[in-house]
């Protein structure tokens, strides 16, 4: 077996079975040797993560280089991305990451650009609900007269007025919608727990390009 | 044959969506914020915890999302302040840093604002941990082998209140003001039995709201801008949350005049659709 299916096969899932049990060992195993094993793991654990930012740096500039150099599409934006990254981490360096001016530069510009496209949202979603909640049916009845309940006792000066819209908001919150997340969640748990086990038993097409040797 | 309504286009929403935002902020009213049970709930818990209780404020999302957590948090930082608590900020993604700094600053604690909180004293900005559960677990299991500095490249021996917090059994309470809070149940107060508080954002309370169920007297949550509008009248002060919830009170109206205005509008076109 050559060295690089031995790697792609067999390597990488040793590294990711050590990487799980260090989470559950010192959970299933009450022992001070344990926990002194978990904890180191975990502390290797962070050290691999922080390692991998740089790893991220380096894929986004080889990228990103690449792209300039051949004029590929959007590489001006590339440009832009790369030069950006080289100032920020030197103004990083230079003032501090806590320091005043870094935050008020971090806040005027990243921040509050990023607040103002969640912000439009607001927008979108009540021009879409004047289009969607209307009542054809009994379903877009039912999810329509639920979003204006919600939103409607959500406002203070309503549950100001009408103590029990509070008690009704709370409702909808803990009950019907939580049910309905929580499904999801689930769903979402379940489905990832059935990946992982086809993942390490090398069943997933492509993943950890176990299967592409 | 009957009057026929004309669809509205998105930007006319959109440009009378402006109007009323502007409306909110160059002349706010004076709204009543009614009080929560569950925002009262978080606010008398740490009303009873002991002087000097360390508490830790952490987590991990983008800055961006977390904001609307960041109404609470501000309240509750001088609340903290005033009742003498020391905090230290545990940021598990990159932009926590910023975020934790930014409720520092807001909340005016700090003794540079005139605030009775000294750092290193009373509160500590740890760095950026990289690694998410297996960062907050090797820090709730030996702090000082996590993180060797605070975020300015101290060493934790040299700040007094960092000398007090060697492990999870040093915390008192455990404050989530970010997206991941699953995190922070799973391991924090289900395997170590921290309370925990989530300011949470709107959008995520109902999916997180079990865990009040499943952990009662151990987690709690507030509900997005009006549990920060809540908890500012709690602290008496009027901040983010109140602000946002005096838009809010404008932006509801809208909602439902739109909302009201497609059914008609529906309606009207049913009736010719029928001719």
């Amino acid at each position: 077996m050559s060295a690089v299916v031995y790697i792609r096969l067999y390597l990488t899932r040793i590294l990711i079975l050590i990487g799980m049990l260090s989470v559950l060992i010192s959970w299933y195993f009450v022992s001070p040797e344990a926990d002194v094993i978990a904890n180191e793991l975990q502390i290797w654990n962070m050290n691999i993560a922080t390692f991998t930012l740089f790893v991220g740096l380096l894929s986004v500039y080889s990228r990103y280089i690449r792209s300039i150099m051949n004029r590929e599409k959007y590489w001006q934006y590339h440009l832009y991305a790369a030069i950006l990254i080289v100032v920020w981490i030197i103004f990083g360096l230079k003032v501090g990451l806590y320091s005043d001016i870094y935050q008020k530069a971090y806040l005027c510009t990243k921040i509050t650009l990023h607040i103002a496209i969640l912000g439009q949202l607001v927008f979108f979603m009540i021009s879409a609900c004047y289009r969607l909640f209307r009542m054809r049916t009994l379903r877009t009845a039912i999810f329509a007269c639920c979003t204006l309940l919600i939103a409607i006792c959500n406002a203070p000066i309503v549950s100001a007025t009408f103590p029990a819209a509070d008690k009704i908001v709370f409702w909808f919150l803990n009950y019907p919608a939580s049910a309905g997340s929580r499904a999801l969640l689930i769903t979402g748990g379940v489905g990832g727990v059935v990946l992982g086990i086809r993942i390490l038993l090398g069943l997933e097409k492509g993943a950890l390009r176990a299967t592409e040797v | 044959m009957a009057m026929r309504i004309p669809e509205l286009k998105s930007q006319y929403i959109w440009a009378i969506l402006l109007a009323i935002f502007t409306v909110a902020i160059i002349h706010p009213i004076e709204i009543p914020i009614p009080m929560s049970k569950a925002t009262l709930d978080v606010y008398n818990m740490i009303e009873n915890l002991p002087e000097g209780s360390i508490v830790a404020v952490g987590g991990a999302y983008v800055f961006a999302f977390d904001l609307e957590s960041s109404a609470s948090m501000i309240a509750c930082l001088k609340q903290m302040a005033r009742n003498h608590l020391r905090v230290v900020f545990v940021p598990l993604s990159v932009e926590a840093v910023q975020m934790h700094k930014y409720c520092i600053d807001m909340a005016r604690v700090d003794e540079k604002y005139g605030g009775p909180w000294k750092y290193g004293r009373d509160y500590v900005q740890l760095p950026y941990m990289p690694g998410m559960d297996a960062a907050l677990v090797a820090f709730l299991t030996d702090v000082h082998s996590a993180v060797a500095t605070d975020v300015y490249g101290t060493p934790l021996d040299e700040l007094p209140l960092m000398r007090d917090l060697h492990s999870y059994k040093d915390i008192s309470l455990w404050i989530c003001i970010h997206w991941a809070f699953p995190m922070i149940v799973r391991y924090v107060t289900s395997e170590r039995g921290i309370p925990s508080v989530y300011f949470a954002q709107a959008a995520a309370y109902a999916s997180y709201a079990p865990y009040m169920a499943m952990y009662p007297g151990k987690v709690f949550m507030t509900l997005g801008f009006l549990g920060g509008a809540q908890y500012e009248k709690l602290v008496g002060i009027k901040g983010l949350g109140y602000a946002a919830m005096n838009a809010y009170s404008f932006l509801v109206i809208a909602f439902v005049i739109f909302v009201i205005l497609g059914n008609i509008t529906m309606l009207t076109r049913l009736g010719e659709e029928e001719e």
